[in-house]
This record gives C-alpha cells, sequence and structure tokens, in this order.
C-alpha cells in the first residue's frame, strides 16, 4: 500500500508538535545562576574596597542611573540579601523612614532584591526578615551611630551617584 | 495583524515582566522562563536529538538572554528574541553533539493511554522520525523544523538564522524530500 509523499510528512509534523515536556528543574537552574550573577558586584563597585569583601552574602549594587533633572539627582541603587530561609524581606533605612512597608523586597531563589533612588548624602538602613528580625547588610560597612540598638549598616552616595 | 511567530507577543505581561526584571525584580525573570521553558524545549529536544542537550541549551539560552536584556528591542515579542538565541545556541551545541552517538527521545506524554500494541507502532514511529530527522544535514532539519513544527513564516525564519528567504524555502523543501525518502527506505528494511 502506498502512501502519498504530503501525507508522510504531515505524519511527522503531527508527530513532531506532540508536546515536549521539559524538566522544570531546568527554572531552578537559570534563577541559581541569574541569582549568582545578582549577588556578584559588578566592576563598577570594585573601588569600594569594602563591597568587594561582599560578593557572596549580600551587596548594594548600582542598577543604572535615573534620568534626573534637578539640583540633587536621584540614581537608582539595588539592595540585595541572601537569605534563602526567610519568608519575607524588607528594606528599612533614612529613605523611607524606616517604613517596611515601603520597601518590600521580591526574591528569587533566596536572593532578596529591590532598587531605590536615592539623593547624594548619608543613610543608614536594615533589613527587617520575616518582620521581626533586623539584620545589617553583611556586605557594607556598620553604622556606629546606632540609636535603636539594632544592627544597620550605612551607605554614602556620592555627588555622580557612587 | 498576523503572529508570525505565534510566540509573540500571545501574553501581553511579557513586556511587563522583561520591565520589571530591568528594574531589579529577577523573580519576574522565572515566570517567563516556566512559560517559554516546555515551548522552546520542544524545538531544542528535536533539534538535537538528545534531552540532555537539549536542557543544557535551554538552560544556557535563558541565563544569555537574562544577561543581555538590555539589547532586547521589543520587549512585548520576547519570545521571537528568545528563540533567536535558542537557535543560536542549538547550531554550537548540535556540532559538538554530532560527534557522539544520537539518541532519540520518546516522550512518554505521546504514549500516554495507548494499548500496547498502538504503543508499540508508535515507539517504532517516533524512533522513524527521529532517525530520519537526525540523518538531515543541520540546516535542513532547523530549516524544517521552524517552518513545520514551530509553524514560523519564513521572514522571521530569515530573522532568526540570517539565512535569506529563497535559501530557506530551498533547505524546507530539501528536508521534505529526504524525509520522505528517508522513512520510505525504513519501511522497506
Amino acid at each position: 500500500m502506498f502512501e502519498r509523499h504530503d501525507d508522510i510528512v504531515d505524519r511527522v509534523v503531527q508527530q513532531l508538535r506532540q508536546p515536549v515536556s521539559i524538566d522544570p528543574a531546568v527554572d531552578d537552574r537559570v534563577m541559581a545562576e541569574i541569582a549568582a550573577d545578582a549577588a556578584t558586584p559588578r566592576p563598577r563597585l570594585a573601588r569600594w574596597t569594602w563591597l568587594a569583601a561582599a560578593a557572596a552574602l549580600g551587596a548594594i549594587l548600582i542598577a543604572r542611573p535615573w534620568a534626573g533633572g534637578t539640583a540633587s539627582p536621584l540614581n537608582a541603587f539595588q539592595f540585595v540579601l541572601v537569605a534563602p530561609q526567610a519568608s519575607s524581606v524588607a528594606l528599612v533605612g533614612d529613605f523611607n523612614d524606616w517604613d517596611p512597608a515601603r520597601s518590600p523586597m521580591r526574591t528569587a531563589q533566596g536572593v532578596w532584591a529591590t532598587t531605590v533612588p536615592l539623593a547624594p548624602g548619608r543613610y543608614r538602613y536594615a533589613f527587617l526578615v520575616n518582620g521581626v528580625e533586623w539584620r545589617a547588610d553583611p556586605g557594607a560597612p556598620a553604622a556606629r551611630d546606632d540609636e535603636f540598638g539594632t544592627p544597620s549598616s550605612v551607605i554614602t552616595v556620592g555627588g555622580n551617584g557612587s | 495583524m498576523s503572529q508570525p511567530l505565534g510566540i509573540g507577543s500571545v501574553e501581553a505581561s511579557d513586556a511587563e515582566l522583561v520591565r520589571r526584571v530591568r528594574t531589579g525584580d529577577i523573580g519576574a525573570y522565572s515566570t517567563l522562563v516556566a512559560r517559554y521553558r516546555n515551548r522552546l524545549g520542544r524545538y531544542a529536544v528535536h533539534m538535537l536529538g538528545d534531552r540532555e542537550d537539549a536542557e543544557e541549551a535551554l538552560q544556557d539560552s535563558f541565563v544569555r538572554a537574562y544577561r543581555s536584556l538590555e539589547r532586547c528591542d521589543d520587549p512585548a515579542r520576547f519570545g521571537a528574541w528568545l528563540y533567536g538565541i535558542l537557535v543560536n545556541r542549538c547550531r554550537t551545541s548540535g556540532a559538538r553533539a554530532a560527534r557522539r552517538r544520537r539518541m532519540f527521545v520518546r516522550d512518554a506524554d505521546a504514549l500516554n493511554g495507548a494499548t500496547h500494541a498502538d504503543q508499540a507502532d508508535r515507539v517504532e514511529w517516533s524512533d522513524s522520525v527521529n532517525r530520519a530527522l537526525a540523518r538531515l544535514a543541520p540546516e535542513y532539519r532547523e530549516a524544517f523544523l521552524l517552518k513545520h513544527v514551530e509553524d514560523l513564516e519564513y521572514d522571521e525564519m530569515a530573522r532568526l538564522t540570517g539565512a535569506g528567504v529563497s535559501a530557506l524555502k530551498m533547505r524546507v523543501k530539501r528536508a521534505r524530500e529526504q524525509l520522505q525518502r528517508f522513512l520510505k527506505e525504513a519501511e522497506h528494511v
């Protein structure tokens, strides 16, 4: 019995169009690689020697400058904390009146991140883990003038956003 | 307006997810990965003929896309842009895989619900198709899969592969002819 050539190709196409299930673990591996990228300081930050030590645990990353036309231009800073066990993390600091609701952090594979615009200046900040636990940024200098008795860190933003 | 790729902007939120990733929300990228994993995975599996190689190529493509996301000019067509990265990645992976023995993929999902006899027939047919596909030159296999399995227009294929439309039409034609011949030969063995 003979089959038309086009019929054979149609059957091939039908076969090859069957859905293929890819192991969802691919997603985890992709996100783990990406999270490792995010937790590694970018070259622009190399001159911040204190930050270089933070590669594995946490870091503040300059994301990209915001278009600022004011006298005090804002620059976007990304704050990152590696906390795989946490169920929520919020960034609190002088720049958001220490209000956890204003800078919630999003997670991917235990890497929590958020981006906030900062004008030049010196700011104290901390991470609020699970709504109760205050943590300083392991990759940033500790704030010395801690009036609250809880750990906090400090970031100084220069005039050029560095 | 038609959707040439069928994966370009079917999900309205691709652009929004890309925007969120660009502003530092890397968690949004996991939604894009889950959305395109199986769709792009099918192409990689058929192109490379080996599930492990396909998953590696897919993983690498997702990571490359993330790292170069700023170069995605039209975030609403993130899927099409990602597809281009995967097609290129499969080319390099395919060159390496060609030196190894090819393993063929029998998708368990395709066999569900079949009787024993049906299942044996389907496995045999699936193996025959995979063997015939593997015998095609990579550029013929690539063109055939993009045109007939992924249902792309020639213009879109040209953008993805860098080949001209007439060359692609020729490759698809040759691929069809060769598949027919290989499968006919298999019937008579």
